[in-house]
């Protein structure tokens, strides 16, 4: 798959796990050593209980598209349009919600309460970025 | 409540601007010096009365091409103004007159005059149109981090998944969201000064090309060339000011997320603003006579519609359907001047400043609205938000 053109992000002492655990498939967020809460995006502490050990939990299985956007304005060259861009959230994952692309349907084919599955694909510099699928 | 509030011993008394277009051909240098010379003499003042600056934003910011335009040193050197008092910010913005106020009030500086210079019009055609977030940036940090990476590379994919969650949760349409733009337009028609002023139907809306759904182009604001400045006084210098406008109440929170795609509920942008301003006034919406609410893109109108009590949540395609309520002899005449959907991004409610000034001032020309004593004036939401009322003098 060719890379997806974009702006790559800059990488810091939060956000390196994330990018990391992407590389190779894993989606992971913060997940509060003290009273277990996981949040997103991560800000090295809890955002419920402001502890700050936070461990890095991985999220398996299925997510609900909670909202989206089909974009079709080519901000920069080389960028195929459309695309669906989708927010999605986990059962049973409170305080998370992850933005990525949407494959595997047409975009005009995604919708609110739709059912995806966690992937990932290229991105620009080299980063693997958010890509979830469309659950069959 | 009363005369305790900062904001009352601060009154806005001068609002001037550039020349506003599409693509205007000077520096934005120039720009910035010919509002905030017509500015100061809107007030009544010289630039000698002048002793405090402020900028939106400051250095650092440029983000986006042709968005931030210039250095607030540069012009307190053109214009030799000794000044107590500067700003030049993002956070803690919250409205043009915010900061200015506060150094009025607490007499850092009896005279403050601020602006906000766009050049974002040339910019727009200088990329073929397309003008990208980050585009001179190397890397994505902060939120941005998290979308310019997988595609949301503009404030329309940032926003645009909120308008469509809040369109699903309250069933509310186009056809009924069409009428902020097109009402607009019409008031557009009105201000020479405008970007866009022919009509625009919702027909014209509907069949129009969209951007990231369910946004189409004429939900998106108009990348504009121009320059607007606002001075904010001491209240105590009224009497020598040519027509001030009062500050009945004003307000600026940051809460929740600082990414529209990460609120919690999309549909609650702008209330603590807007509630934390109602605390600062006996006022009530039933007061506002005009308002000129942010509008980036027609649902930030819409949210502030909802947050200012104009009506309820998940109400306003219904309150603007048909355009009678907010056209100029509505009971709530909405951006007087066209908004930034049509008299272009000016960007951070200083247009919409400028335009509440007027109205108050009788001084809005062919588009003025009848006996206006309360104008509301918000900006933005989602991140910094801002929340205001301003009275007509007398």
């Amino acid at each position: 798959m060719d890379a997806t053109p974009g702006i790559p992000p800059a990488v810091t002492e939060e956000t390196g796990p994330f990018w990391a655990a992407a590389r190779e498939g894993r989606l992971v967020v913060e997940q509060c050593a003290s009273c277990g809460a996981e949040s997103f995006p991560p800000r090295g502490i809890c955002r419920s209980c402001r502890g700050r050990t936070m461990v890095h939990a991985e999220i398996t299985g299925r997510g609900t598209v909670y909202s989206l956007t089909v974009n079709h304005q080519r901000w920069l060259p080389g960028l195929q349009v459309p695309y669906a861009i989708v927010l999605v959230e986990f059962p049973g994952h409170p305080g998370v919600r992850v933005a990525g692309r949407l494959r595997g349907c047409p975009p005009e084919e995604a919708a609110i309460g739709m059912t995806v599955d966690i992937g990932f694909e290229p991105g620009p510099g080299g980063f693997a970025i958010p890509s979830f699928v469309a659950a069959p | 409540m009363g005369t305790d509030l900062l904001e009352r011993r601060a009154v806005i008394s001068g609002v001037g601007q550039s020349a506003i277009g599409r693509r205007v051909e000077r520096s934005g240098l120039q720009l910035t010096l010919d509002a905030v010379l017509a500015a100061v003499e809107d007030a009544g003042l010289t630039l000698d009365d002048i002793d405090g600056l402020a900028m939106f934003p400051g250095g650092g910011a440029a983000n986006l091409p042709g968005y931030a335009n210039g250095n607030l040193y540069e012009v307190q050197d053109a214009l030799r103004i000794t000044t107590t008092w500067r700003q030049g910010i993002i956070e803690g913005m919250a409205l043009p007159f915010y900061g200015p106020a506060m150094a009025v009030a607490t007499g850092q500086a009896r005279h403050v005059v601020v602006w906000r210079t766009v050049k974002e019009g040339s910019a727009a055609r200088a990329a073929g149109g397309r003008p990208a977030y980050g585009a001179g940036k190397p890397v994505a940090e902060g939120p941005l981090a998290w979308l310019l990476p997988i595609g949301m590379l503009s404030p329309v994919c940032q926003v645009a998944p909120y308008a469509a969650r809040y369109m699903h949760e309250y069933g509310v349409t186009r056809e009924q969201l069409a009428w902020i733009p097109v009402t607009q337009r019409a008031h557009a028609a009105l201000n020479p000064d405008a970007v866009y002023r022919s009509a625009l139907t919702v027909d014209d809306y509907l069949a129009a090309r969209m951007i990231s759904t369910p946004m189409c182009l004429y939900d998106c604001d108009v990348p504009a060339d121009g320059a607007t400045a606002i001075v904010v006084s001491a209240a105590g210098t009224a009497p020598a000011l040519r027509a001030p406008v009062r500050i009945e109440a004003m307000a600026g929170v940051v809460e929740g997320r600082p990414s529209w795609e990460q609120w919690e509920d999309m549909g609650r942008v702008g209330h603590g603003a807007a509630r934390a301003m109602w605390a600062r006034t006996g006022l009530r919406p039933g007061d506002v006579d005009v308002a000129q609410l942010y509008d980036g893109f027609t649902i930030e109108a819409v949210w502030w519609l909802e947050a200012m009590g104009f009506c309820g949540t998940g109400e306003a395609g219904a309150f603007v359907e048909g355009g009678e309520r907010i056209a100029l002899d509505g009971e709530l005449p909405l951006n007087t001047w066209g908004g930034q959907l049509s008299g272009g991004r000016l960007h951070a409610a200083f247009g919409h400043t400028a335009e509440a000034v007027r109205q108050l001032r009788g001084e809005a020309g062919a588009r003025q609205v009848r006996g206006a004593e309360v104008a509301a004036v918000t900006n933005v939401g989602g991140l910094e938000a801002g929340a205001a009322l301003l009275t007509r003098w007398n």
